[in-house]
């Protein structure tokens, strides 16, 4: 945490009120979202218990599992759901652009959950689906399996800095905001929203009370109250049971309904909340970089998708090393690229990095226009020079690359000198690039004298790092070492056994 | 003079039943050592949840009964038939040899609540076993016994301690699943807390008795349900590091007899509970304010962390919150501001009205910066939220 967003917290906590931490919204938000609240069971091993989706504020669809101990209900739980989401995914399956190896779709599905439990939820949800046998003894449905890797796939995006085709909510809106709370208490949506937008004439003392009460506000999920679980959902379970013990269709019907009821009273506050941040999250312009990261996004779904046309096998349980290694590189290069991004783009992230020192803003002091310099070619290029004043905590080095949203587009430079003068300091940068191809910079890409400009460091071009081929992996670093039982093979895991079956 | 520190500690409780250290308590001990309030409350065996209910601060955790269910149907499943399927993923999933193997409940010995029938039992047997006589293997419901702070507290652990090959091993049953080999870190690592108590109680327990502590390992067994099955499986997860955490967290923690001198005479957190009524209808008797004033009379060091770990949580919270103590906020903020205790310090230095202390003095620089910027943005894009 920089010391900005410290005090942001802190001027949060002691107006009463939240703050704000950007000036754009970095994520895309779609205009036609799938917005889903995941319920588990408590203590039940990924037992889906209910879950709200829809597409709109007033088109929603409650699937619940009466019963989520019994495995013919969870599926056909999953193969409903499935049937949700993939209706959903496939209508982004239609429209491609671009021949060939470029051809891609031009829009991508967009899943919202309240907090990263949801996000877990479906984890678990996808890899309880994605290796199921649609023949065979314990045969589900043909779209469970589909929607498992589907959903694995989502989940896998969700960690890469940037991407928007699973969101968890909460996030979103820390992203934007910075509460008089603490981070844990930020994972709790109705918390949250009470900084953000109490409800109408309450205070947000109130308000902040409200969200952690059960009874008003029940919890977001994955997990249910349990005051709710052992006053209301457990009675009605077993009054389900009982029913259909009794096979009298009749009360088996009204336990149903009762049940069904019962849980739309704990999901509605939740769904309700959910819509009202998305329609606050859409009133934040988005940032211009946007654009840019959905174009990534379709790439990455035209993959899969184009994946799952060809039949492709489900994802494994593990990764091999070889593979955890390629993603974590991915991963670390996309939050850099993200965190550029959002710097480049927002005067408050900006800020942000400047009081840590990882950028900085100054005024020009002192140019040299026309310098040159010779290449080891020898030719002669421009490399102007620089002075600017900045009163901002500089740590950056000399030798540091830098870009700046304050210069035209292309423009880049390298740290020269820093040198303290009183309380400010000195930073002499050579501009390096952005100034055309003549012996003189073309006109505005050297910053002139008594400009204000931005500088912060240039996240670059890295080569992808060449990892060796799977079969060259020392037996050290070999996938699967739990033996021949924890077979990625879907035929075998099909056979996984259940308990509880009653 | 003062009564020895037994009695004060009981005087603290006051007239109810004694609770012993638990889970949560163990966890809490963990990541808040030095809560003066915590430990006094635990050390006397105080209930924590139903003091906080009646000073107007319910505790925030509340077990679901299908968790509570779930959790007992899987380790009764486990112990089943003398732990038939114990033995099972001992043997084929973590690929021990084990011999012939004797099952003995250590719970079966003394009367309900008589914890020192109990200990002395379960000493009895560890010893002799550890000398290598006993017939036993697995041990279930061993009572230990853990010093905290200078005083003793027995630990009722619901698990069984293995020996093989001359070595201890404690075994956790839990009913989080392992998917695909890999369970939830935070789950892991509460239950690995709750073991590393018992490694270091029963370690303490060989010692005791001039035996050899390196007998007991440290690493642990963990029992739990294999992906999304009933079936269990085990790992072995490697307790050294909480083993070596909690040990200087036990030995550094105050005395409970320094903590307790400080007291006033006459604090105690006593309920008043009417003890000749069944026990559902039990009600505090005390006066809440009476109750309250008591609490606050002892320092807390609150952190949101308290939120996942302590029954005070809401309370400590809420007096963190009226003194604008930036505890409030989390370790992330307190760690930019170091040094500073409160938000009306903070944006004191921020805005120039305080003058710094020598050693505020860059943290100030750097505060005054912060806010600088945050008026430029504020003034060039509008205001709060
Ligand atoms: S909640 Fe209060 S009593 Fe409990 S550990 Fe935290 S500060 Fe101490």
């Amino acid at each position: 945490m920089s010391m900005l967003s410290a005090l942001a917290h802190v001027e949060a906590m002691q107006n009463m009120t939240a703050v704000r931490l950007t000036a754009f919204r970095h994520h895309r938000l779609s205009d036609r979202p799938l917005v889903i609240i995941p319920l588990t069971m408590a203590g039940e091993a990924g037992a889906p218990l209910a879950v709200m989706a829809g597409t709109a504020r007033r088109d929603m669809t409650l699937l619940v599992v009466p019963q989520p101990r019994n495995r013919d209900q969870r599926f056909a739980f999953a193969a409903d759901l499935g049937r949700v989401v993939m209706d959903y995914i496939d209508s982004y399956r239609q429209d491609r652009r671009g021949e060939g190896e470029r051809s891609q779709y031009t829009d991508v599905p967009q899943i919202i959950v309240p907090n990263q439990g949801g996000v877990n939820a479906l984890a678990d949800l996808g890899r309880m689906c994605r290796f199921r046998s649609t023949t065979g003894p314990y045969a589900v449905p043909e779209v469970v399996p589909e929607f498992g890797m589907w959903l694995t796939f989502l989940v896998d995006t969700a960690e890469m800095a940037g991407t928007s085709m699973l969101l968890p909510l909460t996030a979103l809106l820390t992203e934007h905001w910075a509460t008089g709370q603490s981070t844990l208490e930020d994972q709790n949506l109705a918390s949250l929203m009470a900084w953000i937008a109490p409800p109408r004439g309450v205070s947000i003392a109130q308000a902040l009370e409200e969200a952690e009460n059960p009874d008003v506000c029940p919890p977001a999920g994955p997990s249910t109250s349990p005051e709710f679980d052992n006053r209301d959902l457990a009675p009605a379970i077993k009054r389900f049971d009982t029913a259909h013990a009794l096979g009298d269709p009749h009360t088996l019907a009204a336990a149903q309904t009762e049940l069904t009821e019962l849980i739309a009273g704990q999901v509605k506050p939740t769904w309700r909340l959910m819509w009202a941040a998305i329609s606050i999250l859409r009133s934040i312009p988005k940032a211009p970089q946007t654009a840019r990261r959905l174009d990534r996004d379709c790439r990455l779904f035209t993959n899969h998708s184009d994946y799952r046309d060809a039949g492709g096998l489900p994802q494994r349980k593990r990764d091999t090393a070889i593979s955890a290694a390629r993603r974590l590189s991915q991963l670390e290069r996309a939050l850099a690229d993200f965190e550029a991004a959002m710097a480049f783009d927002d005067p408050f992230v900006l800020a942000d990095r400047r009081s840590g020192g990882e950028a900085f803003t100054g005024t020009v002091v002192e140019s040299q226009p026309n310098r040159t310099a010779i290449t080891a070619k020898n030719t002669t290029v421009p490399r102007p020079r620089v002075t600017v004043r900045t009163s901002d905590p500089l740590r950056l080095a000399a030798g540091t690359k830098l870009i700046s949203p304050t210069m035209p587009k292309g423009h880049k430079a390298v740290i020269v000198s820093v040198l303290p003068d009183g309380d400010t300091t000195l930073v002499t940068v050579e501009v390096t690039a952005g100034m055309g191809r003549g012996r003189t910079p073309k006109a505005g890409s050297v910053p002139d004298l008594d400009k204000d400009i931005d500088y912060l460091p240039d996240p670059g071009w890295r080569p992808n790092p060449t990892f060796p081929d799977s079969d060259h992996t020392p037996w050290t670093h070999s996938a699967d070492p739990d033996g021949p039982d924890d077979s990625a093979v879907p035929e075998n895991a099909a056979a996984e056994e259940w308990g509880h079956d009653n | 003079m003062k009564p020895p520190v037994d009695g004060r500690l009981d005087a603290l409780r006051g007239s109810s039943p004694r609770l012993s250290y638990n889970a949560r308590s163990l966890a809490a001990l963990e990541n808040n050592p030095r809560c003066t309030l915590r430990a006094l409350l635990d050390a006397s065996g105080s209930d924590k949840a139903a003091i906080a209910a009646h000073i107007g601060y319910p505790s925030p955790f509340g077990q679901s009964s299908f968790a509570f269910a779930r959790g007992n149907a899987f380790e009764a499943m486990v112990k089943d038939n003398g732990c038939a399927e114990l033995l099972r993923v001992l043997r084929e999933t973590l690929k021990l040899t084990l011999p012939e193997v004797a099952y003995l409940d250590l719970n079966e010995v003394g009367g309900a609540g008589d914890n020192d029938a109990r200990h002395r039992r379960t000493t009895e047997v560890l010893l002799e076993a550890a000398r290598g006589n006993g017939e036993g293997t697995l041990f279930d419901h061993p009572l230990l016994h853990l010093q905290v702070g200078g005083e003793g507290a027995f630990l009722e652990p619901d698990l069984v301690a293995f020996r093989i090959d001359g070595r201890f091993y404690i075994v956790e049953i839990k009913s989080f699943p392992i998917i695909d080999g890999q369970a939830d870190p935070a789950q892991v690592r509460a239950a690995t807390t709750q073991a590393s108590a018992y490694i270091i109680a029963l370690r303490a327990l060989l010692a005791h008795h001039g035996m050899d502590t390196g007998a007991v390992s440290d690493t642990i067994v963990l029992v739990a349900p294999k992906d999304f099955t009933n079936r269990p499986t085990a790992a072995f997860v490697d307790a050294r590091k909480q083993v070596a955490a909690l040990t200087r967290q036990l030995s550094r923690i105050e005395r409970v007899s320094d903590l307790v001198d400080l007291l006033p005479e006459d604090l105690t957190f006593d309920l008043d509970l009417d003890l000749t009524l069944p026990k559902k209808e039990q009600r505090p008797r005390r006066p809440a304010e009476e109750l309250a004033a008591a609490v606050a009379r002892v320092p807390a060091t609150y952190r949101p962390d308290c939120l996942n770990h302590c029954e005070m949580a809401f309370h400590c919270r809420a007096h963190a919150r009226a003194e604008a103590s930036l505890d409030v906020l989390g370790p992330a903020v307190r760690e930019q501001l170091g040094g500073i205790d409160t938000a009306t310090m903070a944006l004191g230095l921020a805005r120039g009205q305080l003058t710094p202390t020598g050693d505020q003095s860059d943290m100030a620089a750097a505060l005054r910066h912060a806010a600088r910027l945050r008026d430029e943005l504020t003034e060039a894009y509008g205001g709060a939220a």
